[in-house]
């Protein structure tokens, strides 16, 4: 039945698509929601971003009283979606849900971006953290860290880490990680993540770095070697693997994660609303199962962590694109 | 044997409720676009494709395939009854079917066209099933340098089928890589060709392309067509064709179900090919070819089972390969990546529900449209009458609705609007939009391919052409030079235009 739910999703989107619902905006008194409040995913249906704000809408419906509709914009690497809130009207009712390209490593990649990620977007919360696995393909002689820089000074070339794209954290964190440890790895981009596993499985590419859910099974079924794990928590179900944390490795938080924003100028006392209600509902513990199964951790806090956590982030990966004069804006 | 095991997949996965709804949306969709003629299968798998992206990859699939095969039948219905093939493949059907409706027979011409159809569909899918087994094992030995060479054999076929001049084939697939070279690089990430619109960072979409030349192009075309839509009142007396009429046409639907599956999987083939050679063949080796086109059912029964045939086994080049052999299939892959499926011989294995759901959903739809059109045949036939001045806007609307729905940006529907009008142009000049699609969809991934390779090997161009390392990319770029080899011979060349001709 989900399918046919599905297929009536799409049908009220479209319907939904035709109302000009932004017209005729009422002034909202604060804390109170007076309409409809739409949450823009900049990317397409399917991914992360796009699986938390539909796993989250219907609560937050409840919550405030207003329907909430999911909707998606999909296109340059989540800066359309992005522009599209920071513009919007800053009233609360219109949220950003996106990840650490759109929030952390684009304002360093894009020069032209139409909007300050840090100024024209207001953070209401964070949502969830999910490390990066490093992982190699099963016929490179290597199991942990130490012997992958040794075999890589005994086979010059042989290396290449496919990344889910030019200037994404994974692209990055290749980049910091060869530079620290003196690898002279290729690194290949792919269309996303999904094809950048699927190349290293099949020995195309031989070395990543990607979301643990994703890249889990691999390993589990021996497709794939680990040698790794980011952030400062073991897996269980890969406990033998030892942490960035524990290795002294650079990039100790590289990984995905996502965020609540709303636009420019919204009261704070509703970005407050909004910051509780959401974290209201990331404690509920059917949520919380559901981010553990895509294979991350809820981390919520208060907009000003959030938006700490965005500066420290900027700040870091700017570093890194500076240092190695990466540009991708032509 | 592994075989039963894998339909076995493909059965549980196109029997749930959710996908046989599917399976009998798309062939009843199929049939409609099928009995109207100025509304093409291809027209409406491009306006339908965004619909499509909420659904699972298997179910949208499912859907589209419907709709490709469920037009061959409907296409048939029209040709009998009014004369007015509804798809091209149709136009031989009108031969001798409509000759037998005017003689009063045209209960079993309508009977004895969708029992060929079934038939056909029927063996086809096993065709399909029995091909696909020997083809996986391809899968795990494509990598970046195969990919490249796959689609430099595919783009060389697109050219030597296309139809008219092969000069103006090469141009589109040209234009159509031009143009899907435009938006951020993935090898570099600098944006080529976006002219600093934000609407172009991720390049062109497919879905306003596709609806663009073959949504509103193929309706600005028709409407500049003359119209004739006579209608012949039709009495069924009785819808059975008699045990004469079967046992003559066992052997024809034999043939016909043959030629079909043969033309269907040759790129540039597929369906209206198939329907023309069976028809032919038939004429050729029955002992009265005078009764051909005065109401022989041998010749009913041959085309239709040829056309349903090949419309299934164009598949095949797709599921297994990636390589969409026409028009309508590079849509499906259009369907495909827009899913984040990667075409190419990894899906039998990575989404064995998927390829053989679609597969199993192939038999099960030709059932469904056996059941369910007999009776209909009224209805499709009045629906006829619903004027062009009606039919049209609403489908100009849809084409919008569908369009702006991708990412609901307005500068998709314009981007339609502009390549409705290069379609038009394109028209005008007699290039096939076809070699275009190809080019489109094709290039991005050939450059990419071609680009990851060459990094891979450190710069090393022998990697496609290595023999004993890569004997699939060294083969697959052998088949293309003698591809382009035969195209240049003049012998060749005559005989192509000819046939080409008689289409």
């Amino acid at each position: 039945m989900f399918k046919l739910r599905a297929a009536f999703a799409g049908l009220s989107a479209v319907v939904a698509a035709a109302l000009p619902f932004h017209a005729g905006v009422t002034a909202a008194s604060a804390q109170t929601f007076t309409k409809q409040v739409t949450i823009i995913v900049p990317y397409g249906p399917g991914g992360t971003s796009d699986i938390l704000a539909r796993l989250m809408a219907p609560k937050l419906s409840e919550a405030i009283g207003q329907p909430v509709i999911v909707e998606n914009k999909p296109s340059s690497s989540g800066n359309i979606g992005a522009d599209f809130v920071a513009k919007a009207p800053g009233d609360g009712h219109t949220l950003l849900i996106t990840d650490a390209g759109t929030l952390a490593t684009q304002p360093n990649l894009v020069k032209k971006l139409s909007f300050d990620v840090q100024k024209d977007l207001m953070p209401v919360s964070m949502v969830m953290f999910s490390p990066y696995l490093f992982a190699v393909h099963p016929s490179v002689p290597a199991a942990t860290l130490q012997e992958l820089i040794a075999y890589d000074k005994a086979n010059p070339g042989k290396l290449n880490v496919g990344t889910s794209g030019v200037g994404s954290v994974q692209h990055l964190t290749a980049l910091v990680i060869g530079k620290k440890y003196g690898i002279k790895w290729g690194i290949v981009p792919y269309r996303g993540g999904a094809p950048a596993i699927r190349a290293v499985v099949s020995n195309e590419s031989n070395v990543i770095f990607n979301g643990a859910l994703a890249t889990l099974p691999f390993v589990v079924q021996n497709q794939l070697k680990g040698i790794a794990v980011s952030g400062d928590k073991k897996l269980p179900t890969v406990a033998n693997l030892p942490t960035f944390k524990e290795l002294g490795m650079p990039v100790v938080e590289a990984g995905s994660w996502q965020g609540f924003l709303t636009s420019k100028g919204t009261p704070p006392a509703m970005v407050a609303k909004l910051n509780a209600e959401l974290r209201k509902i990331l404690a509920m513990p059917e949520i919380a199962n559901k981010i553990k199964e895509l294979g991350g951790d809820v981390r919520t806090g208060s907009p000003d962590e959030f938006a700490a956590w965005m500066t420290k982030a900027i700040a870091e990966w700017g570093a890194v694109v500076k240092a190695e004069n990466i540009q991708i804006d032509g | 044997m592994d075989l039963f095991a894998n339909l076995a997949t493909g059965f549980a996965v196109a029997l749930t409720p959710a996908n046989l709804g599917f399976c009998l949306l798309g062939a009843l969709i199929g049939t409609l676009v099928g009995v109207l003629p100025g509304i093409a299968p291809i027209t409406t798998i491009a306006i339908l494709l965004p619909f499509t992206f909420t659904l699972p990859p298997a179910s949208s699939l499912i859907m589209l395939a419907g709709i490709f095969y469920g037009a061959q039948y409907g296409g048939s219905t029209t040709a009998i009854l009014v004369n007015v093939p509804g798809e091209s493949s149709a136009i031989v059907t009108c031969l001798d079917g409509h000759q037998m409706a005017k003689q009063g027979r045209a209960g079993p011409a309508l009977a004895i066209a969708a029992i060929a159809s079934f038939v056909a569909g029927t063996l086809a899918t096993v065709v399909i099933a029995t091909a696909s087994v020997p083809m996986t094992w391809l899968a795990l030995k494509f990598n970046a340098p195969e990919y490249f060479s796959l689609m430099v054999l595919g783009l060389t076929g697109a050219v030597v089928l296309a139809h008219g001049a092969p000069e103006k084939a090469v141009a589109m697939v040209l234009v159509g890589l031009l143009l899907g070279l435009v938006g951020i690089d993935v090898n570099s990430g600098a944006p080529r060709m976006t002219m600093d619109l934000a609407g172009l960072a991720d390049g062109i979409g497919f879905v306003p392309i596709a609806i663009g030349m073959f949504g509103i192009a193929e309706l600005a075309v028709t409407l500049g067509k003359p119209q004739d839509r006579s209608l012949l009142t039709v009495k069924f007396s009785n819808l059975w064709p008699t045990r004469a009429d079967i046992r003559a046409c066992v052997p024809s639907i034999l043939r016909g179900t043959a030629i079909g599956s043969i033309l269907g999987v040759l790129p540039g083939g597929g369906a209206a090919l198939s329907s023309f050679a069976a028809y032919a063949l038939e004429k050729k080796v029955s002992s009265t070819p005078e009764r051909f086109g005065r109401g022989a059912i041998e010749g009913v029964a041959a085309p239709e089972a040829a056309n349903n045939a090949g419309a299934q086994t164009s598949f095949i080049p797709l599921l297994t390969l990636g390589i969409p052999g026409n028009a309508i299939m590079a849509l499906m892959v259009g369907a495909l990546m827009i899913q984040g499926i990667q075409p190419g011989p990894q899906v039998m294995i990575s989404q064995p529900q998927l390829f053989w759901g679609v597969i199993a959903s192939m038999w099960l739809g030709n059932l469904m449209l056996v059941v369910l059109n007999l009776p209909l045949v009224g209805l499709w036939v009045s629906l006829l009458r619903v004027p062009y001045r009606i039919m049209f806007p609403a489908i100009v609307l849809f084409c919008c609705i569908g369009t702006y729905t991708v990412s609901n940006t307005v500068f998709d529907i314009w981007t339609m609007l502009l390549f409705g009008i290069l379609g038009v142009f394109f028209y005008k000049v007699g290039a096939e939009p076809a070699p275009f699609v190809l080019g489109f969809v094709l290039g991005p991934l050939m450059e990419e391919n071609f680009r990851r390779a060459m990094y891979l090997s450190r710069g090393n161009p022998w990697v496609f052409f290595d023999f004993i390392e890569r004997p699939i990319s060294a083969g697959l770029l052998l088949c293309a030079a003698a591809l382009l080899v035969i195209l240049v011979l003049p012998a060749v060349r005559s005989k192509r235009e000819e046939v080409f001709q008689e289409e």
